[in-house]
């Protein structure tokens, strides 16, 4: 596997280390292989983070849609679609995170819910469960915690 | 060996800008996720984050100039824009963030006002040390595709 940095470079310790990480990591993200298709609702307020998020599905396949409020995103699932995961950020415009989560939960929808938000504090975290996320994480979206919910979501 | 001094100029300031602080592994991340297909992705999201974080940063500014602040109204838009700025790995940014959030908790608005200055400059000596690499990386791009063998 070619390293990251060019091997003209004295590797450092350190750099050796950075390598080792970085592989791991590709391996992670390159050895799930999607069985069945899958979707995704990406709820993100900040651009930056939906698009990252968004991509991040699409380069393991999923077929994703995103909308940058709560309000949106009810109404999306009121129409019918569904989704395999949502992903649902804690703050955003229009209806919150927490109550959007509460009000996609009331409308019968028992998919996987992900909830992420920029700080995880103990407080915040019982507050997404208790709205009704299944997983919650802090930003940024890694393949970390993305491919074994992946992996579940497509029985592997 | 690298024998291309460009090549090596990139690397060796990709190095530096993880070496000094300035990016997390998640700078990686997003270096996974560029292609063939995306060969400018990474400095695509940077400009797009920039554009989209600069609304934020207005708001903060408007926000601490009101009198008397309101903390929770500006732990809001610092939540946002953590949040916006993890996403590119920006390390020092994200710990002025966690930092002026700390501030906004304890309700010191001096603490709140410096650290806000400080993370204004971290986020302007980022953009600028990232412009500076990625108007490397786009000279060495078209070099590295011509000399490909074919």
């Amino acid at each position: 596997m070619a390293p990251t940095l060019p091997s003209g470079d004295q590797a450092s310790d350190q750099d050796n280390w950075d390598n080792g990480r970085l592989a791991h990591k590709r391996q992670l993200l390159t050895e799930i292989v999607l069985r069945n298709r899958l979707t995704a609702l990406v709820v993100g307020g900040d651009t930056t983070c939906r698009v990252l998020e968004q991509l991040l599905l699409r380069s393991y396949g999923v077929q994703t849609q995103g909308v940058d409020n709560g309000r949106d995103a009810i109404a999306l699932i009121a129409s019918g679609v569904k989704f395999n995961l949502i992903i649902i950020d804690m703050i955003l415009s229009v209806l919150n995170g927490l109550e959007a989560t509460r009000q996609i939960r009331d409308m019968g929808v028992h998919c996987k819910m992900l909830g992420v938000t920029a700080c995880s504090g103990e407080s915040e975290r019982q507050a997404f469960l208790a709205a009704g996320v299944d997983v919650f994480i802090e930003k940024p979206l890694d393949p970390e915690h993305l491919v074994p919910i992946l992996r579940e979501l497509d029985g592997q | 060996m690298e024998r291309n001094p460009m090549r090596r100029q990139l690397a060796s300031l990709r190095k530096s800008l993880f070496d000094q602080g300035y990016l997390d592994e998640q700078f990686m991340e997003l270096e996974q996720l560029q292609d063939d297909a995306n060969p400018n992705f990474v400095e695509e999201v940077v400009t797009l984050y920039y554009r989209d974080s600069a609304r934020l940063i207005l708001n903060l500014d408007h926000a601490l100039e009101r009198r008397p602040l309101d903390f929770s109204k500006l732990d809001g838009l610092m939540h946002q824009f953590k949040g916006s700025s993890s996403s590119i790995g920006a390390k020092k940014v994200k710990a002025e963030s966690t930092l002026f959030r700390e501030y906004c908790k304890y309700g010191n608005a001096e603490g709140c006002m410096r650290t806000f200055q400080q993370l204004k400059k971290e986020y302007a000596t980022l953009r600028k040390k990232l412009e500076t690499y990625f108007q490397l990386a786009r000279q060495i791009g078209p070099m590295e595709s011509a000399n490909r063998p074919k």
